[in-house]
């Protein structure tokens, strides 16, 4: 991997700067560790000087209260509705198109694949206000469809998989026309399968992307049974502190984050191979 | 076993016409080979059979049913690719099985074919293997089988022994005479190696810069190579060539070198134009180290191959040519030598590359 | 291969469908494109132009209709004290994230280029934190930040220091939302970097150690050349990607104190979504996605140029 770690003579100077990283991902992760303490306090003793954190008694109460009252659970479970449903929405168009740009030839293809990268410099607040009128006149708002559709016209996915077919050797195609296999079977039994890599990707990414969008669903889900976790959690800031408690508030972005953290955990080599082959492209 | 015939097939990349109004009948049961350099649109011609390449102009049939508007999967030939295209995520079975599957045969039907495709190859241990678990010879048996399995009209090979190394292509060329002398099946191979060619074929399809230069048998390309083109592509060493003047001797030409020395040649005189400058090809073969020879050329460098040794010969005239001397030649470099060529088996060839050859 | 005998078997009828794909243009083949492109026509191609026809209509609230007035919009956006402020916020947050985005992402790269286990637990830390989303990021750095009980007051404190009000202070508002977006997004271009580092040929630096060449040298002589098209790439990307500020900024300050930290979007979505001035809205968001498009191509050519001289 590192192209100098093991040249001679390096040793002392390399475990130098990896000591200063080490010194600086610890105060990268104080602001988080600062937060799991706040959510382990009682919200009484925070009341009085957040301070408290660092010494005992520690509870689970504020954990325990997210279960039993608030609306996380409803917007977690909102949030899964539409991160799962932009994901499926995107790898599917994707990968039809993908595979149309890459391989089926038709009349004008070219000229509408350069429309669609343009596409990809089109950034989401220059249509967002036009957006929300057509589901306003669609009278669309809070719903789920509302929330999920905008995020299939991206056409980033359009661009990675079609990128993706274009790399798989072209006689594979071939083989398979002379076995006599139709397009779409071509497409669905000999080049998707070959695709899982590039599906991973995407999927991941897609995911954490509709998972952590804010914008759009703030504006198009008003009412607060339809927020996702991201708009929700937003809202209970603007109460912050007072209401209903820092230890608390600090126990629900623990919890909410934990899904998204926990696919990056799983999902990590996917995620780290995605950046990288974004970057070389 | 189908005979595959083309009429005047023209095949154009944008304005590039890589192919011009091409006939050529392959007999039923034929082993072709289209031979020539990358670049002269054998390929292109394969693909254009196989249906994989458009068709600009004229038609293709095989057995007798025009197909060049066919897709290629209706046109009942099978491919084996360069780079093998086998199917990565399906087992070998499955590999073999898929074209089957595709047009509806029962599935008994696809396991005996399969069963006995495998038997063949001698691949029965391989079949619930991936294609990238496998060897890259046992890759093409595969590749083989798949269209082995399918009993196709014609068998279309695309350099297909290129991708393997020096002893395993020698031995799979040796497989591939022996399956085609059993199954008789109709077979172009594409290759720019001109020994799997004459090794292989039974006609050669010589190509050179997206035209045909000579059809024949391995032996008439060697012996009576139509151009210039072709004297210099098959065979090795290359044929050589020396620039000559020709003198009648009783109706054949006499060719006379740059140094004054002669090879009488068997060529009729009254083929050659007049006009032109001339050059007489002479394969290495026929020309040796002789105590009688009368054309004397030193010894540049001394290339040993064990049963016969061939020497790089420098003319008087500056001229330079390869000789073929016994294997144990006590020949060194530096040496003069005496040099005797067979004038039966010299060739002359005009400006225009066209070749003229003693009459048969 | 011995014994061949194709044994004839049951005929197989032939080729009973000719369903087999052919070569060469056909219109049906385009039907692989046509789910996305009804998507992307109505959901992007769309409400793009509608958005530029709606930027030039004056709407009405109470009646619901609307008005075309050409570019009145315009010409009120840029006689508009608020909004050419918030310009010059969100180019001031791109000019103080952007430069640290590269330095600090290109440092962590060329320190975590290695193999072993310490330095990929470092990566996940650092990258770890881009998959928060934004309403969790602005909860931990609100408690960062309080002035009260924040973690960096309590910290002051400590040293006898007199608090410092970061959000609440005009000054201070912005450079504390690049802090906060900094620590949430440094990950990714450090893995870009980290990714463009691996592509370098481990020889390269083996050769220029046999040549006595310095750690420091062989970064000047063979990294930084190797990485210049990452580094364009990286920084278009955070250019586009931080004029986009909007989640940080509404969550941590409001644009306060005193519009001191609004950036164009929370503009956008203030005049759109809270005022209902769609009209107005649309027009601001079409100036930002001209100042967007001017500032990525103005940047590529430039970085073109050099990289080409």
């Amino acid at each position: 991997m590192a192209a100098s770690e093991h040249i001679v003579g390096r040793g002392i100077g390399n475990k130098l700067i990896l000591l200063s990283v080490v010194l600086v991902a610890v105060i990268w992760m104080l602001p988080i560790a600062w937060t799991l303490l706040l959510s382990l306090k009682p919200n009484s003793e925070l009341m009085i000087s957040t301070a408290s954190a660092f010494h005992p008694p520690y509870t689970l109460k504020n954990y325990t209260d997210i279960f039993q009252s608030s609306g996380v659970f409803r917007w977690l479970w909102n949030s899964a509705v539409v991160s799962v449903g932009v994901t499926a929405g995107i790898l599917i168009l994707s990968s039809l198109a993908g595979y149309g740009f890459a391989r089926a030839e038709f009349k004008g293809r070219d000229i509408i694949f350069v429309l669609v990268l343009l596409g990809l410099a089109v950034p989401e607040q220059a249509v967002i206000i036009a957006r929300h009128q057509m589901f306003s006149d669609l009278k669309m708002h809070n719903t789920y469809p509302a929330i999920i559709l905008p995020g299939l016209s991206s056409a980033f996915g359009v661009f990675l998989m079609t990128q993706y077919f274009k790399a798989i050797p072209k006689d594979i195609d071939e083989a398979a026309m002379l076995d006599n296999a139709s397009r779409f079977k071509i497409f669905w039994k000999v080049l998707l399968p070959l695709t899982v890599p590039a599906q991973a990707t995407l999927g991941i990414f897609s995911f954490l992307g509709a998972w952590n969008d804010y914008l759009w669903p703030l504006i198009s889900a008003t009412k607060p049974e339809m927020f996702t976790i991201t708009v929700g959690m937003a809202s209970t800031q603007t109460n912050f502190a007072q209401s209903e408690g820092l230890g608390f508030l600090m126990a629900q972005a623990i919890f909410a984050g934990l899904p998204v953290f926990i696919v990056y955990l799983f999902f990590q080599k996917y995620i780290v191979r995605a950046v990288a082959g974004a970057a070389i492209n | 076993m189908s005979s595959i015939e083309l009429d005047s097939v023209s095949k154009r990349f944008g304005s590039v016409e890589v192919i011009s109004e091409l006939s050529l009948t392959i007999h039923s049961g034929e082993f072709i080979a289209f031979l020539g350099p990358s670049g002269c649109g054998k390929s292109t011609l394969l693909r254009m059979i196989a249906g994989l390449e458009t068709v600009n102009g004229g038609e293709i049939r095989i057995g007798g049913e025009r197909v060049d508007h066919l897709p290629p999967g209706a046109r009942g030939v099978a491919m084996v690719f360069q780079h093998y295209a086998l199917y990565p995520h399906m087992t070998v079975f499955d590999n073999l099985a898929f074209g089957l599957k595709n047009i509806g045969t029962p599935h008994d039907e696809i396991a005996r074919r399969i069963e006995e495709a495998a038997r063949i190859l001698e691949i029965g241990h391989l079949l619930q293997r991936k294609p990238g678990q496998l060897s890259g010879g046992q890759r093409q048996r595969v590749a083989i089988g798949r269209a082995l399995v399918k009993d196709p009209k014609a068998y279309l090979f695309d350099e297909p022994l290129s991708n393997l190394d020096a002893a395993l292509r020698v031995r799979t060329r040796v497989e591939l005479a022996r399956l085609h002398q059993q199954t008789r099946a109709t077979t172009i191979f594409v290759t720019h190696d001109q020994v799997e060619a004459m090794t292989l074929a039974s006609r050669i399809v010589v190509m050179n810069a997206r035209k045909v230069e000579q059809v024949g048998t391995p032996m008439e390309i060697y012996g009576r190579p139509a151009t210039e083109f072709v004297a210099r592509f098959v065979g090795s060493p290359a044929m050589n060539f020396l620039p000559v003047t020709v003198r009648d001797r009783t109706g054949l030409a006499t060719a006379v070198l740059g140094d004054g020395s002669i090879i009488d040649t068997d060529v009729p005189v009254d083929l050659l134009s007049a006009g032109g400058e001339l050059r007489v090809g002479v394969r290495a073969e026929a020309i040796h180290v002789r105590p009688d020879g009368a054309i004397p050329g030193k010894v540049e460098v001394v290339e040993r191959l064990g049963d016969r040794t061939h020497l790089h010969i420098r003319l008087k005239d500056g001229s330079t040519l390869v000789a073929e001397d016994t294997g144990v030649s006590q020949v060194q470099p530096g040496d003069t030598v005496p040099l005797a060529v067979e004038g039966a088996t010299a060739h002359l060839f005009d400006d225009a590359g066209l070749a003229y050859h003693a009459r048969q | 291969m011995t014994d061949v005998t194709l044994s004839p078997g049951k005929a197989v009828a032939a080729v009973k469908r000719p369903t087999g794909a052919s070569i060469g243009p056909r219109w049906t083949n385009a039907l692989f494109i046509a789910p996305y492109m009804v998507f992307y026509l109505a959901l992007l191609v769309y409400p793009l132009f509608k958005g530029i026809w709606m930027s030039m209509l004056e709407s009405d609230m109470f009646d619901d209709t609307s008005k075309f007035t050409g570019l009145a919009n315009y010409y009120r956006l840029f006689n508009d004290k608020i909004f050419i402020g918030t310009i010059w916020n969100t180019i001031f947050f791109v000019l103080m994230t952007v430069p640290v985005f590269v330095a600090i992402g290109l440092l962590l790269a060329l320190a975590l280029n290695r193999s072993d286990r310490t330095s990929a637990s470092l990566r996940a830390i650092f990258f770890g934190t881009s998959v928060l989303s934004v309403t969790i990021v602005t909860i931990i750095w609100k408690m960062m930040y309080m002035p009260g009980n924040g973690a960096i007051a309590s910290v002051m404190r400590l040293f006898g220091l007199e608090p410092i009000a970061f959000i609440t202070t005009a000054s201070l508002a912005l450079p504390a939302i690049a802090v906060t977006t900094i620590w949430w997004i440094i990950g990714l271009p450090m893995m870009l970097f980290l990714a463009a580092l691996q592509q370098i040929p481990g020889e390269l630096y083996e050769a220029a150690a046999l040549d006595n060449a310095s750690r420091w040298r062989s970064f000047w002589s063979i990294t930084l050349p190797s990485i210049r098209r990452t580094m364009l790439v990286v920084v278009i990307y955070e250019i586009v990607a931080q004029f986009q500020l909007f989640g940080q900024a509404q969550l941590l300050t409001q644009g306060g104190p005193n519009n001191a930290s609004r950036p164009i979007v929370l503009f956008i979505y203030e005049q759109g979504f809270r005022s209902w001035n769609l009209g107005y809205a649309a027009a601001a968001s079409e100036v930002l996605f001209l100042i967007m498009a001017v500032a990525a191509l103005a940047q590529f050519f430039a970085s073109r140029k050099r990289v080409e001289g």
